[in-house]
């Protein structure tokens, strides 16, 4: 028995320490990565992982706000609709060719062509609150973007993670024939290999240029100090959680409260909770026979204890919000932060106004992720003690999906990844139910303001609308929003520089190894 | 018996064409867009249609049928919608694995079964008989997922002895690959050991009873023989049609295993090409499981007169 242990032991190191090996930093996905092409065929892990690759002009900073990434400088025009950006000079793609203003146009152009499927075309194209006209090279490091009208939304969009930071890649990123071949970009590690369902590896790349300073959000102090990175994707988190205690893993990055049972406190683990710019709400479908009276749905709100419903799903470490604000936002000011009170005389007292007589109302909801269940479940009980008939339908991912694109549900449980402008926090419920059917808010005042806040650059004036915004989505209630959570990670104490921030993507440089 | 095989195989085949509708029909009746699962939640109805029209989503449903049928025939069974892979490519990728953790688990679980099964039979009664009893319905009851991760905390974490993430195919080290399917091997041999052994054991007594075995040892046959030769071959029979119909069963996929154990094998591929609406990887999943299925039970009946040559006088 010793001996067979012995052997087996000898060959499990065998595995864990090659001859020769380098250094190796090995972190969970719990699903496989979507594509290889930024902002396109994507979902979260994909934009964590190509992250690493890609950068584009500017980025996201460590606060939220937009900073410069491959351009050293910006200049806007005084009728706010041309971009000037100056490249920097020391960048180099994976290649080896230098940055340009030609891999700029190329890769922007290709974006904007409506058959790359872009995410963020919806923004910058023709029909977009940023529409841009033109892309050209004024010279061979500098780039004119000009836009149709006025848009601060403009640099925000461009670095936002769910549109690949609209990186910057070289044009032999895509085979002769169009179809796309792989990222060739300038981020701070290189896409080794793909093996699907297992893992994706990325090689430090030697010739990257990082920007001084320590680290920040997406943009400063990307420095690559392992040698290879590696996306292990481990779906089962009982299976992660031993493999990280094992050491077969190093870091997991998203970890939901529930999952920290059998591991807290152990001390060769280092844990961190960052709060994040996400938000888990109960949407509200306004067309409804039922719902469409606001009565009801003030009901429905006030019937929440949101507090003690975040506590009970977060397990403490998310942060209770009535806002679509996130509360970690610098835009989350005094009157986002109103609680909506719990009264539940009130709810009972409007719905007897209203005429609702117990017809049943179907909540939707997924296992997407464990807190979207048990907000279902709380939520149920919590809007019972109103007399609201409350009854949970459970569906797989695809086609809660399906039913919230095409607003085919009376309420609904979601969370939004982070968005770190306040314009697309609103603009997530904001919209034409005509067009937009997923859109829950389809009011023409507040989507006049959401224009305004679009267009407006004056920080304390976006405030304001925001303000405005904020109030009027409480008065109409057209979800209800409960919290925003906390990204808990967990990694080896042998690992070193491990810290998350406000967005919601795995950000694995500036990380090490004892 | 050439004859008689090349029946049974032409009998299959209007069960795959049917097979070939329903799963056709019914993945396309789950709601759900693979469109908009590659895209996400923000994406605008422009690019969803865009991504339909390339995917040949928005054509209609028999259209998209008797094109996938015609490629299929002619042996193009179509790409991923997600990777992009040649999905008969993909599959046999993941089959192979399945394949050698399924047929060594079986083949293993068979083998612990004739035994136990056997001498508990021998033993009608007695306390191994009771202790055997008890095991076998002990191991039913146990889900496999629960003994898989009980296995991995003690072998993986406890002891360290075996690893668990981050499979390393055969191709590139066949002793490191062996490593990582030890613990889902034993957790599939003891999990389908259960059921095999209580078949052997009832089977077994069946025999035991018959007037031959009684004449057997009235000859003064030692038991050691009167089991090996005179009961095994007769008992063996039924619980090698439940091999068979095991076999292809698991052969299928075994997807909580291979998620437990994060193993790449064709269960997982199966699941996730679920979740995301595959529809391609989805069909040809179905199909090769379809033809996998009767494939190995084919095989079982031909093994019958090995065991019972009555079979072959019928």
């Amino acid at each position: 028995m010793r001996i067979l242990g012995s052997l087996l032991v000898l060959g499990t190191l065998l595995i864990a320490f090659p001859a020769g090996a380098q250094s190796l930093l090995r972190a969970r996905l719990n699903s496989d990565i979507v594509s290889t092409d930024p902002g396109t065929r994507r979902d979260e892990n994909t934009d964590g992982v190509l992250l690493h690759i890609v950068e584009g002009l500017v980025g996201s900073r460590e606060d939220g706000s937009v900073g410069p990434m491959l351009a050293s400088r910006w200049s806007i025009s005084a009728d706010g609709r041309v971009y000037t950006f100056t490249l920097r000079p020391d960048v180099v793609f994976h290649n080896g060719a230098p940055l340009t203003s030609a891999e700029v146009v190329w890769s922007l152009q290709r974006y904007l062509k409506p058959e790359t499927r872009w995410r963020c075309l919806e923004v910058l194209g023709p029909t977009g609150n940023a529409p841009v006209t033109s892309v050209t090279a004024r010279d061979a490091h500098t780039v004119e973007i000009t836009l149709a009208r006025p848009a601060p939304i403009f640099l925000t969009t461009l670095a936002r993670a769910d549109c690949g930071a609209t990186g910057i890649m070289h044009p032999d990123s895509v085979r002769a024939d169009g179809s796309w071949n792989g990222p060739i970009g300038t981020g701070p590690f290189q896409l080794g290999e793909w093996r699907h369902n297992q893992f994706i590896q990325l090689k430090r790349f030697p010739r990257y240029a990082a920007l001084e300073g320590p680290r920040d959000g997406n943009v400063g102090g990307k420095h690559a100090l392992v040698d290879e990175l590696r996306f292990m994707i481990v779906p089962d988190s009982s299976a992660a959680r031993a493999a990280l205690i094992r050491g077969s893993l190093d870091v997991i990055d998203h970890l939901y409260p529930s999952d920290l049972m059998g591991i807290r406190g152990r001390q060769d683990l280092q844990f961190q909770s960052v709060p994040i710019l996400d938000c888990y709400t109960v949407l509200i479908q306004t067309q409804d026979p039922v719902l469409q009276d606001v009565r009801v749905r003030t009901a429905l709100a006030l019937s929440i204890d949101t507090k003690a419903l975040t506590k009970a799903i977060t397990q403490g470490s998310g942060s209770p919000n009535n806002s679509p604000i996130p509360a970690a936002s610098p835009f989350y000011g005094a009157v986002e932060a109103r609680m909506r009170p719990v009264d539940v005389a009130r709810a009972r007292q409007l719905l007897a106004a209203s005429g609702y007589h117990g017809q049943v109302i179907r909540l939707v909801t997924s296992r997407r992720d464990p807190q979207m269940f048990d907000t279902a479940i709380v939520f149920q009980a919590m809007a019972a003690q109103a007399g609201l008939n409350v009854q949970i339908e459970l569906v797989d991912w695809p086609a809660h999906l399906a039913r919230y694109t095409t607003g085919n549900y009376q309420l609904m449980v979601q969370s939004f990844s982070p968005r770190l402008d306040p314009t697309l926090s609103f603009g997530l419920f904001i919209g034409d139910k005509r067009t937009e059917p997923r859109k829950v808010w389809d009011s023409s005042h507040a989507r006049e303001l959401l224009d305004e806040a679009t267009q407006a650059a004056d920080p304390v004036a976006r405030q304001a609308v925001m303000d405005q915004l904020n109030v009027d989505f409480m008065d109409e209630a057209p979800a209800v929003v409960l919290f925003n959570s906390a990204r808990l990670s967990v990694v080896r104490a042998a690992v070193t520089g491990h810290r998350n921030w406000l967005s919601a993507q795995p950000r694995l440089w500036g990380v090490g190894l004892h | 018996m050439l004859t008689y095989i090349a029946k049974r195989l032409l009998l299959t085949l209007p069960t795959l064409l049917l097979v070939s509708v329903g799963v056709f029909l019914f993945i396309r009746l789950i709601p759900g867009d693979p469109a908009l699962v590659m895209l996400g939640d923000g994406a605008d109805a422009a690019s969803l249609a865009g991504l339909r029209a390339d995917l040949g989503l928005d054509r209609p449903l028999p259209v998209q049928y008797v094109t996938w049928l015609g490629h299929a025939v002619r042996g193009d069974l179509g790409r991923s919608i997600f990777s992009g892979e040649p999905v008969g490519t993909l599959i046999l990728q993941h089959f192979g694995l399945t394949a050698v953790v399924v047929l060594t688990a079986v083949t293993f679980a068979t083998l612990v079964a004739i035994a136990a099964g056997l001498i508990a039979a021998w033993r009608q009664n007695s306390k191994v008989d009771l202790a055997i009893v008890g095991a076998a319905t002990v191991v039913l009851a146990v889900p496999s997922f629960w003994l898989g991760l009980l296995l991995l905390l003690l072998f993986g974490v406890k002891l360290g002895w075996l690893p668990f993430v981050g499979y390393v195919p055969f191709s590139e080290s066949a002793a490191q690959a062996a490593l990582f399917l030890v613990m889902p091997i034993v957790t599939l041999t003891i999990t389908e050991s259960g059921v095999l052994t209580r078949m052997m054991r009832a089977s077994s007594l069946d025999v035991l009873h018959l007037d031959y075995v009684t004449h057997a040892r009235a000859k003064g046959l030692p038991e050691s023989t009167v089991l090996l030769r005179h009961v095994f071959p007769n008992a063996f029979a039924p619980t090698l049609t439940l091999v068979g119909l095991t076999l292809g069963h698991l052969l299928g996929g075994v997807a909580v295993i291979e998620t437990v154990f994060t193993l790449p094998g064709l269960g997982r591929l199966m699941v996730d090409s679920v979740l995301s609406r595959d529809y391609p990887v989805v069909q040809v999943c179905l199909l090769f499981t379809a033809v996998v299925y009767v494939l190995v039970n084919l095989l079982v009946d031909l093994c019958y007169p090995i065991f019972d040559p009555r079979v072959t006088a019928r």
